[in-house]
């Protein structure tokens, strides 16, 4: 069954994210008034993305001027057609992020054709994520999942093992380096020297590539307490007889 | 008589009047109106206070279900809802993409000042659309350790297995704590 929605309500990074961390393979139809954009993924990585779904490789090549004939496409190298193609097909992806509207049907398991334009090397969507996420500079969308500077950002799983596939900016990796579960986004503005804003930014980008997680102090707190057991306490036998009624209806 | 709460929550429409409905033993207790802002876009009646449902588990225990407004007006009584709940229930239509930013808000307000355990129930997925419990996993970004279970709220058993599910993550949560 193919999963349809709105970019407005489920973005491009979203679905990037689904398709990275569900090891995805299918297309993803975009559609905004009179354009269109494909994207197909094999386990989770980027393979071939266009706004003509029968798009051949030379044509590709031939329209970004890598080859003067279709011919010369037959002999290429794996790693110059990897050249020729990835920074061709990363600019047009982030061209998609500013897709504010519009709709995305994803195919599960589809393939392209033998012939179209696919990279030799399929390119991970966390890079994608990042780098889209960072032409975004509206306060808006940031606002839309970080509501305020008191937030405090952490980490989730293995940061290190995820951020190796990340390239970050000096400014980033400033940001990447305070981020301790402990103080606030307010906090990281301060002792980073940046503004809370460009701070916002940057964590917004981890947000949406799975990095971090932000969370309020008092869940911290919550946390805290019943990891040291000094919560109320949940009565093992009360909850027991709950299950066994439920059981029994 | 001792009581106990749990909540259910979700965004408008997301199937929480069902739900309860369906496993109360007393008539629910629902304050639909006519709803008034965008929700009219979706149903035409909605909760706008909450609905309330009970299970009778001894002479001496009662199970209190508590279903929360999902009309963003009506925010404020989601922290009074919350007061010393066991655990907590999100429902989430499985069918509408564009309010799976809502239910993220939800989880957020209710996990963010309580490490109360919880479950998320993806609900409706005897409709043909309907997204499948892993990949809501994924669109709501829920950690692994967070079940995400299938739900027909209609349908008794699967809302009994749904509190099930809630119920043994309230349990191991307690033995965990020791």
């Amino acid at each position: 069954m193919p999963l349809v929605g709105n970019i407005q309500d489920f973005g491009l990074s979203d679905f990037l994210y689904l398709v990275d961390r569900g090891y995805k393979t299918g297309c993803l139809y975009l559609n905004r008034e009179d354009e269109q954009a494909v994207l197909f993924f094999d386990k989770g990585r980027l393979i071939y993305a266009s706004p003509h779904e029968h798009e051949t490789l030379s044509d590709v090549l031939m329209r970004i001027g890598s080859v003067s004939s279709p011919e010369v496409t037959q002999s290429m190298p794996p790693v110059q057609l990897q050249s020729a193609l990835q920074p061709h097909v990363e600019e047009y992806v982030y061209t998609l992020f500013g897709w504010g509207e519009g709709e995305f049907l994803f195919e599960h398991g589809q393939k392209p054709n033998a012939d179209a334009p696919i990279l030799p090397t399929p390119i991970p969507v966390e890079n994608l994520i990042m780098e889209g996420v960072r032409r975004i500079d509206e306060w808006g969308r940031i606002k839309d999942r970080i509501p305020s500077t008191d937030l405090i950002p952490r980490f989730l799983e293995r940061p290190s093992e995820k951020a190796k596939g990340v390239k970050l900016s000096p400014e980033e990796w400033r940001v990447f380096a305070r981020i301790n579960g402990k103080d606030s986004l307010a906090t990281v503005a301060q002792s980073t020297g940046l503004s809370e804003f460009d701070v916002c930014r940057v964590v917004y980008g981890f947000l949406t590539a799975g990095l971090v997680e932000v969370v309020k102090r008092q869940r911290i707190q919550a946390e805290t307490r019943s990891a040291a057991g000094s919560g109320s306490g949940l009565r093992r036998s009360l909850v027991s007889r709950i299950i066994a009624r439920i059981e029994k209806m | 008589m001792q009581t106990v709460k749990m909540v259910i929550s979700g965004a408008v429409n997301s199937g929480k009047t069902e739900f309860i409905k369906t496993i109360s033993e007393i008539e629910v207790v629902s304050t639909e109106r006519r709803a008034t802002d965008d929700t009219s876009k979706v149903k035409d009646k909605t909760t706008v206070a909450m609905d309330f449902g009970r299970i009778a588990i001894g002479n001496d225990l009662v199970l209190h279900l508590f279903g929360t407004p999902g009309q963003k007006r009506f925010d404020f009584m989601w922290e009074i809802l919350s007061e010393g709940m066991l655990g907590l229930i999100i429902l989430v239509d499985s069918t509408r993409p564009e309010t799976f930013r809502e239910t993220n808000r939800i989880i957020d307000f209710f996990v963010s000042y309580r490490d109360t355990p919880y479950v998320i129930a993806a609900n409706k997925q005897d409709r043909p659309n309907a997204w499948s419990p892993d990949e809501l996993r994924l669109a709501l970004r829920q950690p692994p350790h967070v079940k995400v279970v299938p739900c027909v709220a209609v349908d008794r058993e699967s809302v009994k297995s749904v509190l099930l599910d809630l119920l043994y993550t309230i349990l191991e949560r307690s033995n965990e704590e020791g």
